[in-house]
């Protein structure tokens, strides 16, 4: 970037300059923050000052990565090799190819003294062959009574949304079942999942399964309510989401306010602005939740007290 | 992690061809600080380097292994698939040897299904039921028999997912690396000038293309695995 390189202390013609030289897609459309910028940034920043505005920028955006061990790292001093000595009684090994080979038996023996007979239908310790058997769950029990692990490890789950969907094929419609899914324990652990199958039921559970698979933590104040508003889109979704005071429960409509509830947020305002899809929106409450910050983890990074940022 | 002697010396790495890598116009910008020289359109790899990290990755796997940590050794090009299984009986560690199958650790369920069904065929091998069926049934369970054999013949002594994987070619078995990565088990590969060592956990630049340098590499990494065992059964 040719701009030129500002003092600290930047008097209000070259931060004019600056703002001509800026992108037009700047995060910073006014002026005057840029001061601010400049004067109440902590010294790790101080290093940046001479470079250009991008780069600076995008060194505000990330935060929570720890880079702190390259300091010491000189990425053009050359890498030596220097192994440990060699000990007196050092034999080389074996090389892989070269005989005496093992047995068949031998090697079986020995395999089976680490892992247990396993899968291989043979065992020369007399161990029980089917001793894998018990460890796997039985997913399709025909004779059994259905699925017996409804409530596993404390999640519950709620259906938002089950759709029939069809593919055209040569013989026809090729009917399948579609299900969003949200799971959540009331204490700020959400996920929201999908999954297709030809009946309901299966399709409930593969989505329930997907969604324990992305699983996000909720940050909630005291009073069960988020720290501060927080919009998101995912796809033509947009969602707005807003703290409110105790005892206002949660308003919000559809899919939304069923990811509030299974996360236990008590009291919150949403709204859907953009389109009424029910898994997009789910989606997108997710995104806006997980982009909140708590007021103690931005005190942390910005180097102040909190009573500051409630000023 | 304490540093052991290795038995790493930089002219058996290049008497296996150790060095070379690919030509130069298939190489991956992000093995430039492992290339040390260009010639006659190949590029060559800086031993000192390799010699680094293959020092490193046999350390973490003797320590891995003096833990008690399962491995899994991939290696399906058909140069290296001998080597890869015999590496992988002298250290007794699971190995694929055969065609990478899609979803075999992400989709552990449905492979131990087929373990099971392995298994089972086996057993009726192995008591003779198979000679009471009519000849065309028999034929077809030996058929089915013969491929679970090849594809998951490395695998029958695995009882869930592994805990430190070793790759032979990245380009080959890029769909193993990519289930390792989503599943977050610890990778040790050996990239080439035309692989990206950023995706795997430890990567080791050397030739995957000589049979030599393969049965090289995966001796020292077999040697660590065997030390640490064996000190893991002396005091577990």
């Amino acid at each position: 970037m040719a701009t030129t390189t500002p003092p600290l202390s930047s008097s209000t013609s070259s931060s004019s300059s600056l703002a001509t030289h800026l992108p037009r897609f700047s995060l910073f459309p006014n002026p005057t923050t840029l001061l601010s910028l400049y004067s109440s940034k902590p010294p790790f920043f101080s290093l940046s000052s001479s470079r250009s505005l991008q780069t600076h920028l995008s060194c505000t955006k990330k935060d929570d990565i720890d880079i702190t061990f390259f300091d010491e790292v000189n990425p053009d001093e050359d890498i030596t090799f220097s192994p440990p000595e060699k000990p007196e009684d050092f034999i080389p090994p074996r090389a892989i190819d070269e005989p005496p080979f093992e047995s068949d038996e031998e090697i079986a023996q020995a395999y089976e003294e680490l892992y247990g007979p396993a899968y291989s239908g043979e065992t020369y310790l007399g161990k029980d062959i089917y001793v894998m058997d018990s460890k796997v769950k039985k997913t399709t029990g025909f004779g059994s009574k259905g699925k017996k692990e409804k409530i596993r490890d404390g999640f519950d789950e709620n259906v938002v949304q089950v759709r029939r969907v069809t593919k055209v094929v040569k013989g026809g419609k090729h009917m399948r079942f579609r299900a969003v899914v949200v799971v959540g324990d009331k204490k700020g652990q959400v996920g929201v999942g999908v999954g297709k199958a030809k009946e309901v039921i299966s399709a409930v559970q593969k989505a329930a399964t997907d969604a324990r698979r992305n699983i996000i933590t909720v940050p909630m104040t005291k009073y069960l309510t988020f720290p501060h508003r927080n919009e998101a889109d995912y796809g033509a979704a947009r969602v707005m989401l807003r703290p409110a005071a105790p005892g206002t429960g949660v308003i919000a409509g559809g899919a939304v306010r069923t990811v509030l509830e299974m996360a236990g947020v008590e009291n919150a305002l949403g709204k859907q602005l953009g389109s009424n899809n029910a898994l997009n929106n789910a989606r997108a409450t997710v995104l806006a939740v997980q982009t909140m910050k708590q007021f103690s983890e931005v005190a942390r990074e910005r180097g102040i007290p909190m009573e500051e940022l409630w000023k | 992690m304490t540093r052991r002697y290795w038995n790493i010396n930089l002219e058996e790495m290049m008497e296996a061809g150790v060095h070379f890598g690919h030509g130069t116009r298939k190489w991956n910008l992000r093995m430039s600080p492992y290339i040390s020289a260009k010639c006659k359109g190949i590029h060559i790899l800086n031993l000192t380097r390799t010699a680094r990290f293959l020092s490193e990755a046999c350390d973490l796997v003797f320590d891995a292994s003096s833990r008690g940590k399962q491995f899994l050794i991939v290696g399906t090009k058909n140069k290296a698939a001998d080597s890869v299984a015999r590496a992988a009986i002298r250290a007794r560690c699971h190995y694929v040897n055969k065609k990478w199958l899609g979803g075999m650790l992400t989709n552990w369920s449905t492979t131990e299904t087929r373990l099971h069904k392995f298994r089972d065929l086996r057993m009726e091998q192995k008591a003779g039921r198979l000679t009471h069926l009519p000849k065309r049934d028999a034929a077809v369970l030996k058929r089915q028999l013969s491929h679970l054999q090849t594809y998951l013949g490395g695998i029958k002594y695995m009882t869930g997912l592994p805990d430190i994987i070793i790759i032979v070619d990245q380009q080959e078995e890029y769909t193993a690396l990519r289930e390792c990565i989503t599943l977050g088990i610890p990778t040790i590969c050996l990239t080439d000038t035309n692989c990206d060592p950023d995706l795997a956990d430890i990567s080791i630049p050397a030739n995957d293309d000589a049979i030599a340098s393969i049965r090289l590499i995966l001796t020292k990494l077999v040697f660590a695995i065997c030390e640490g065992r064996s000190s893991y059964i002396r005091n577990p």
